[in-house]
């Protein structure tokens, strides 16, 4: 008995710290920090984009969406705004507000009132410096639930211009012959739906300024 | 941006030139389309010798550290999802490139042409596999320093895949400066405890206390060195950089009283003489 009376308090100690250090919260969210590649469903075509400027409209970098799965140049990293909200590893909620920036060059996802060459919709480019744009960077994570699952198709909506990324289908000809132009529409549909494939997924982790020792 | 006069005009003109898909001749397509892959290829790899075996691209990801994980160390977990060439039943075409072919169209009467001429290979279709890394944040790393995992990058179908790279960016800390491996930080003292002394705990990167004392006077701009308080040398941890704290003095917000003038201040030393005398001391 006396025993039994000591061992309760330690087990429930263990109990707190396991919960506290042993679980991850969403294993499977897409977390900040994260490079990874955006599969549009309904078209299967990955979010890219390139040293190409739009030759009409706002003459920006363009952002297109390519059928290959091994190019380097469709990798996006998933950052928080410019105040420094999302911490590494931090994973990202439902209705959040994120920035996309290209691995490659540096250039963040954006959108702004100029018509898209093909569609005439709304043009999506890529834009900034070093990661560093505007205001008209920031998009937020639309999805069912808590957090951005990688398994879930999910929606972007700009914050600012409240269009969705979307792909209807217009294909560029030469010289990037087969990309489908990427562009935002106010209306929420299939077309707006993208999917994380491959990337570099950094694991979700718990703040370890929360858990302070008990 | 292109140098090219001939790539610029037709980069200008694509956008309208989309809808009209077929319009243009194939040679020109294929030669552009496999010269801005190789391009790119060849220079996401300097160092790459044998151009021999294509490769794929490198990936570099940026990882964001804090200086409490220079100080101490931290395991980073990551999942790496990548295309893997896999084996498929039937023959591709590979090693694609272009041949000048020269054909007779009558006596004494010749055209050369470009051709794209590839070679028959087993099948491959990529697939998605998964695995776990770990990247090690070592103690005293570096800003840019990078840690690579070979063959972590993009795959290429005809040849090896790239590299992964992480490039370390040690993140601003909010109390601490880093100088190599030095720690700079500013403390502020009160008038009186500039004027008589003061004890006090400085809570370092991994939560342990630097105890500073001071009996003399410290002056607004002093400098205090912490010898072994700073970040540890990344090629041996076992040395430290110095902890260099800066004084600033706290003067009072609102003047002083008549009262204070004279020294009826209980806070002042008891050696007996005013606030007046003491900074006419000075």
């Amino acid at each position: 008995m006396r025993g039994g009376r000591r061992l309760f308090p330690l087990l429930l100690l263990a109990l707190l710290r396991g919960l506290c250090h042993g679980r991850e919260p969403a294993p499977g969210a897409v977390t900040c920090g994260s490079v990874l590649k955006l599969l549009n469903t309904r078209h299967s075509v990955r979010l890219h984009s390139h040293e190409v400027k739009y030759g009409s409209g706002s003459g920006q970098q363009s952002v297109t969406g390519v059928e290959a799965s091994d190019d380097a140049n469709s990798y996006w990293r998933i950052r928080g705004k410019s105040d420094g909200s999302c911490q590494r590893g931090t994973p990202v909620k439902c209705g959040q507000a994120i920035r996309l920036t290209h691995v490659n060059t540096g250039k963040n996802l954006h959108t702004h009132h100029f018509p898209s060459p093909l569609s005439n919709n709304q043009e999506v480019s890529a834009f900034g410096d070093d990661g560093e744009g505007d205001d008209l960077d920031i998009w937020t994570v639309q999805c069912s639930g808590t957090y951005w699952e990688r398994e879930d198709a999910v929606r972007f909506k700009h914050v600012g211009t409240e269009v969705f990324l979307s792909i209807t289908g217009e294909q560029y000809g030469h010289p990037i012959r087969g990309q489908r132009e990427v562009h935002g529409m106010p209306a929420a549909n299939h077309h707006n739906y993208w999917k994380a494939m491959e990337g570099v997924f950094i694991k979700p982790s718990v703040d370890p300024a929360k858990h302070d020792e008990l | 941006v292109l140098s090219d006069e001939e790539k610029r005009k037709q980069y200008d003109a694509y956008g309208e030139e989309g809808l009209k898909d077929g319009h243009q001749s194939s040679h020109g397509d294929i030669f552009s389309h496999f010269f801005g892959d190789f391009g790119f290829m060849f220079g996401g790899n300097p160092r790459q010798q044998d151009r021999n075996i294509p490769r794929g691209s490198d990936i570099i990801v940026d990882l964001e550290v804090t200086l409490e994980e220079v100080y101490s160390g931290n395991f980073v977990e990551v999942v790496r999802n990548k295309p893997v060439a896999r084996q498929a039943p039937g023959k591709r075409k590979c090693n694609c490139r272009q041949e000048m072919r020269t054909t007779q169209l009558g006596p004494g009467r010749f055209q050369m042409t470009q051709e794209v001429v590839c070679d028959e290979c087993p099948n491959v279709k990529l697939v998605n596999e998964e695995r776990t890394l770990e990247v090690e944040i070592e103690p005293g790393v570096r800003d840019g320093m990078e840690y690579p995992f070979i063959g972590e990058g993009e795959p290429h179908v005809d040849g090896e895949p790239g590299d992964l790279r992480f490039r370390i960016k040690v993140l601003k800390h909010p109390v601490f400066e880093r100088r190599g491996d030095d720690l700079y930080t500013n403390v502020t003292i009160s008038l009186v405890e500039a004027l008589t002394g003061f004890e006090m705990d400085i809570s370092h990167l991994d939560g342990h206390k630097v105890h500073v004392a001071r009996d003399k006077i410290t002056k607004p701009g002093a400098k205090l060195w912490k010898k072994g308080e700073g970040l540890p040398n990344f090629d041996n941890n076992n040395i430290k950089g110095s902890l260099i704290i800066t004084f600033d003095v706290e003067f009072p917000k609102e003047q002083l009283t008549p009262e204070q003038r004279e020294g009826e201040c209980s806070e002042l030393p008891r050696a007996g003489k005013n606030l007046a005398q003491l900074i006419q001391g000075l």
